[in-house]
């Protein structure tokens, strides 16, 4: 006898009616997610004339990537995308530098105030960017750092999440092993930048992708601290593309717009499962 | 659990850096917009003393009431949409199969690509004139509708679009949650003769609760925070009915240069966002005891 | 485990992989061999003075504008000027203010009149009358510091004129002759004729405007004009007065009752954007807009444009707009020299008359009118004449500081809402004029 089909929670699907229903949901939602994607690309690969006359006709008429070229002649792109990633970089690094030890100390050194000083770091998730900007704006125009990498990474420098990801992941490691390693000899910085990183590998490797694509796609910071194109970043050179006045050259605006989403979708489909275990892992 | 440090200083460098930073970049910085808000400031000129002028200007222009109500009513569709949207996706995704593996995936891809490249996206899909949603309606024979360009639908439209990129979060979520569900307590209450809906209501629902919290308090949080979207498809408009919070404060920083006003709303958002935090951190630590601060015995 | 079933399934997610990987490959494969060939190279050749120009301009315009910039980098080799796009005037303009806190202002750019009050007072702006050959320009007084400000000659000069308008009237040249009309000259006669060029489906709903112009306190400042009115007499923040209220209760008529106006959404640009839109598709018969958009409307346009004088109601008036070169004070001597080489280049007649032609902004020196009108220039492109001839009744702006906060925050909202709301103009304005005295006192 054919088995019923049965849904994840181990029940049959019930009647045919219903599971009809159930696929045209899920084409449905499918669609719903799936068409401004392929809309995107359809519209990037349009040319003016055809912008301006049919924009909704659902086919390009050909394939002209002229307006790829004409956003990457708008922009310096790859200058934006460089410091696009380098920005992204060197906060994720520079966030698990700083976490490091401090997700160590808290997890597993005993002292007066370990308390407090967590508490502090968790205190820190009321205070967002949108918060922070005017007074850390003010404070770098001081010292002369508006408009540069330091203005876009430092105030990254701590996370509370990396923080408390890492102190979760401390809190799995047996004291025994850092003890061994203190009576073989290693000093407390070998402990935590050599013994402690391979063992939180998962952890690590969540949390960069995590910070890394969202400090990568980040819009409001850059666009408050930089002031031209030095270190101006791909989403800020992408919403630039949409020049007014003039006639909004909407195949263009969606050429940039594929390749701002490219990086992000390739990271997502090449480490799905460890942004999963990121997203999940922060109701844990 | 806790090891006694090597050196009694030990602790103390360990978390040196992260003070620094926190002190600099944060703590300095609230402290700093409590003092800019007592005076007025252009950024160009010296700052000037003027009490709690902007704070009375802020309330008595109405603006303070105006971005708190579009912010709470965007939150609003938002928090109930995410939520709602977020557990109806996984109830639907929670099969096995490569199609729904794919569809799952689209529907978070949306999650993880930039704001602005969202917001781009639907800019052109909502566009009144060439749009190709109105394209669509315009197909089945329906008027074209000015999805941002009325001063009413505008901030749906944003809330809209706010929901299509988020429902991923929750649906991962509401999936992990659903997966703890036993599959023996599910089994048993079919034998028992209980039906899908009865099944959901007093066994998958109860013990999805924490994770519902969760999710409400994220989403939440993460409206509070909205700019992207509000900056590049309407820039607070038409008639500043697109005003949320966080943009009204850019606004008043980049483009009225009041700075003094602009750290005397920041102030009171903070306010705001710190009851919501204390929220979500409690939420937080009732998914999963084990992730509170050691100070009691566990429940 | 946990996350196992929402893990693509291997083969599939390796193609997505490839497919994305190929696709950020191919992107910057081509933004190699093409950032070289079409992006202005960021270094500077060797030994040349360098500024940074720090422009708004989108479309054509830039198009203009990046290759004068080109020619003036070619043509000489004492300086070099980089262009970088900062997005719309209010985006570049709030970039501009922030970067001056900062001290990271560029040695060049251009801002909205405005504006210029208030960053002179705040003294960041650079006194350029001691710039060699100062003097010597032969910019038109209306649209220079001079005429454009109450006593702009009297104060130090700290702007030249770079792209300057005044709004025109644009009427579809086929609707117009189909209905056997004349641009209107009086508000009576526009009323009428939008009235005339409305036309509604069988259910009443208007397919075609007769008039439409972004709800913008621009038009409005020339509404004001024509009924009389001043923005400010001496220190006192009039907003027209009685006639502030007649401008705004025209539009409120012409939208609300009349139906014949369309007010196009959005704010800021967005605004403007429609208004041409809606009229190069031919769902509004005649427009207002700026100057600027002359050659724009012209090339696009699938009938005949014609361009007119704004009606007159007591008088005839037109405020002045487009932006003015100012050179930040903060910026390196070195970089200052560059900038005003350049200032002097783009007021030689050739360039002046290469902006102005190619785009419908006005030539703004003398020598340049005269050799415009010299080669029939006028001759052969009618319209470009009408907002040359409007010089003639353009009002001078007050010289006030809080004016753009004036603008910005008080009286374009109050404007927008008047006209989508429908509350009686003159408690509007009476509200804006209090809360204008009492927050910028």
């Amino acid at each position: 006898m054919k088995r019923a089909p049965l849904a994840r929670d181990g029940a049959p699907l019930g009647p045919v009616w219903l599971r009809l229903g159930w696929g045209a949901l899920l084409v449905g939602v499918g669609l719903l997610w799936l068409l401004p994607y392929l809309w995107m690309v359809v519209t990037s690969l349009k040319t003016l004339p055809e912008i301006v006359r049919a924009p909704t006709a659902p086919l390009p008429s050909g394939l002209s990537f002229e307006a790829y070229a004409a956003a990457l002649e708008a922009m310096p792109f790859a200058h934006y995308l460089w410091n696009t990633t380098l920005m992204a970089l060197l906060i994720a690094a520079l966030q698990i530098a700083v976490a490091l030890p401090a997700a160590y100390c808290l997890a597993k050194l005993q002292f007066r105030f370990r308390t407090a000083a967590f508490l502090l770091v968790v205190a820190t998730l009321a205070v967002p960017a949108q918060v922070r900007f005017v007074p850390v704006f003010a404070l770098l125009a001081e010292v002369g750092l508006v408009n540069t990498m330091s203005a876009l990474v430092l105030p990254f420098g701590v996370s509370a999440f990396g923080t408390f990801l890492l102190r979760q992941a401390l809190l799995a490691v047996p004291d025994a092993l850092i003890e061994a390693a203190r009576l073989d000899g290693a000093s407390e910085i070998a402990i935590v930048y050599r013994l402690l990183p391979p063992l939180l590998l998962p952890a690590l490797t969540a949390f960069f992708l995590f910070s890394f694509t969202y400090h990568w796609n980040d819009y409001f910071w850059p666009l408050v601290m930089t002031t031209d194109d030095q270190v101006r970043t791909l989403p800020l050179g992408i919403a630039l593309l949409r020049e007014q006045g003039t006639g909004v050259r909407w195949h263009i605006v969606m050429a940039g717009n594929v390749l701002l989403s490219l990086p992000a979708l390739a990271v997502f489909a090449l480490a799905q499962r460890h942004l999963l275990r990121a997203v999940t892992t922060k109701a844990r | 659990m806790a090891l006694v440090p090597r050196r009694r200083t030990d602790p103390l460098w360990m978390l040196a850096p992260t003070a620094l930073l926190l002190a600099v970049f944060f703590f300095y910085p609230l402290l700093h917009a409590v003092h800019t808000s007592l005076h007025r400031w252009d950024l160009l000129t010296e700052p000037r003393f003027v009490g709690t002028a902007n704070y009375r200007s802020l309330w008595e222009s109405g603006d303070l009431l105006h971005w708190t109500t579009t912010t709470v009513l965007f939150s609003l569709v938002v928090v109930t949409g995410a939520t709602g949207l977020g557990l109806g996706l996984a109830l639907l995704l929670n099969r096995p199969g490569r199609l729904v593996g794919f569809v799952r995936s689209a529907v978070f891809s949306a999650y993880v690509v930039s704001w602005v490249s969202v917001a781009l996206l639907w800019l052109w899909v909502l566009d009144a004139d060439a749009g190709a949603l109105n394209g669509l309606l315009g197909f089945f024979g329906f008027e074209a509708v000015p999805w941002l360009g009325s001063p009413r639908l505008a901030l749906l439209a944003v809330a809209g679009v706010t929901l299509w990129k988020i429902a991923g979060y929750g649906m991962v979520l509401f999936l992990a949650g659903l997966q703890d569900v036993p599959p023996a307590l599910l089994e048993a209450a079919a034998l028992d003769g209980a039906g899908r809906l009865a099944r959901f209501w007093h066994i998958t629902w109860p013990l999805l609760r924490p994770t519902t919290l969760f999710v409400v308090t994220t989403s939440l949080i993460a409206s509070f925070q909205v700019f992207d979207v509000v900056r590049v498809m309407t820039q607070g408009g038409p008639v500043h009915a697109t005003t949320v919070f966080v943009y009204a404060i850019y606004e008043q920083v980049f483009v009225n240069l009041r700075v003094g006003r602009a750290s005397a709303a920041i102030v009171v958002f903070f306010v705001l966002l710190a009851a919501l935090t204390a929220l979500q951190l409690w939420a937080w630590t009732r998914r999963d005891p084990s992730a509170r601060a050691p100070r009691g015995s566990h429940p | 485990m946990r996350s196992d079933g929402l893990a693509l399934r291997a083969p599939r997610r390796a193609f997505l992989g490839a497919a994305a990987t190929l696709g950020a490959a191919a992107a910057l494969g081509s933004a190699a061999s093409l950032g070289a060939a079409g992006c202005h190279p960021r270094r500077a050749p060797r030994g040349r003075r360098e500024a940074s120009l720090w422009f708004t301009y989108g479309g054509r315009n830039r198009q203009v504008l990046e290759e004068l910039v080109g020619r003036f980098n070619a043509e000489q080799d004492r300086y070099w000027i980089h262009p970088i796009y900062q997005g719309d005037y209010y985006e570049g303009l709030a970039k501009l203010r922030t970067a001056l806190a900062a001290q990271v202002a560029p040695a060049l750019s251009h801002v909205v009149g405005e504006v210029i009050p208030y960053l002179a007072e705040a003294e960041v702006l650079e006194p350029l009358a001691g710039y060699p050959g100062a003097s010597e320009l032969d910019v038109l007084p209306a649209l220079g510091q001079a005429e454009t400000w109450q006593d702009g000659a009297g104060r130090p000069l700290v702007c030249l004129p770079f792209n300057r308008s005044t709004p025109i009237a644009y009427l579809n040249g086929a609707l117009f002759d189909e209905a056997k009309l004349q641009p209107p000259t009086t508000w009576e006669e526009l009323v009428s004729h939008a009235r005339d060029l409305t036309v509604r489906s069988a259910r009443g709903r208007v397919t075609r405007h007769g008039f439409g112009c972004p709800i913008d306190w621009w038009f409005w400042v020339a509404l004001v004009g024509q009924a009389g009115g001043e923005l400010m007499e001496g220190t006192r923040v009039t907003l027209g007065g009685d006639a502030g209220a007649e401008a705004l209760a025209l539009w409120q008529r012409m939208v609300r009752q009349d139906r014949s106006m369309k007010p196009p959404p959005g704010r800021d640009y967005n605004a403007w954007e429609q208004t041409n839109q809606d009229f190069l598709a031919g769902r509004t018969a005649m427009i207002w807009t700026s100057t600027a958009f002359l050659r724009y409307l012209e090339d696009n346009a699938p009938f005949p444009v014609r361009a007119a004088p704004l009606p007159a109601h007591r008088r005839a008036a037109v405020p002045t707009g487009g932006t003015h070169w100012i050179i930040p004070r903060s910026a390196p001597p070195a970089a200052k020299d560059a900038a005003w080489a350049f200032l002097k280049f783009m007021h030689e007649p050739a360039q002046v008359i290469a902006w102005a032609t190619r785009t419908g902004y006005l030539p703004v020196t003398a020598r340049a009118v005269e050799q415009l009108e010299g080669s029939g220039f006028y001759r052969r492109h009618p319209n470009d004449r009408v907002a040359l001839d409007q010089l003639a009744s353009v009002r001078p702006w007050p010289w006030a500081p809080e004016l753009f906060r004036i603008q910005r925050e008080i009286v374009q909202p109050s404007l927008e809402n008047a006209v989508l709301g429908g509350q009686p103009a003159a408690d509007v304005l009476t509200r804006a004029r209090a809360r204008a005295t009492r927050e910028l006192g």
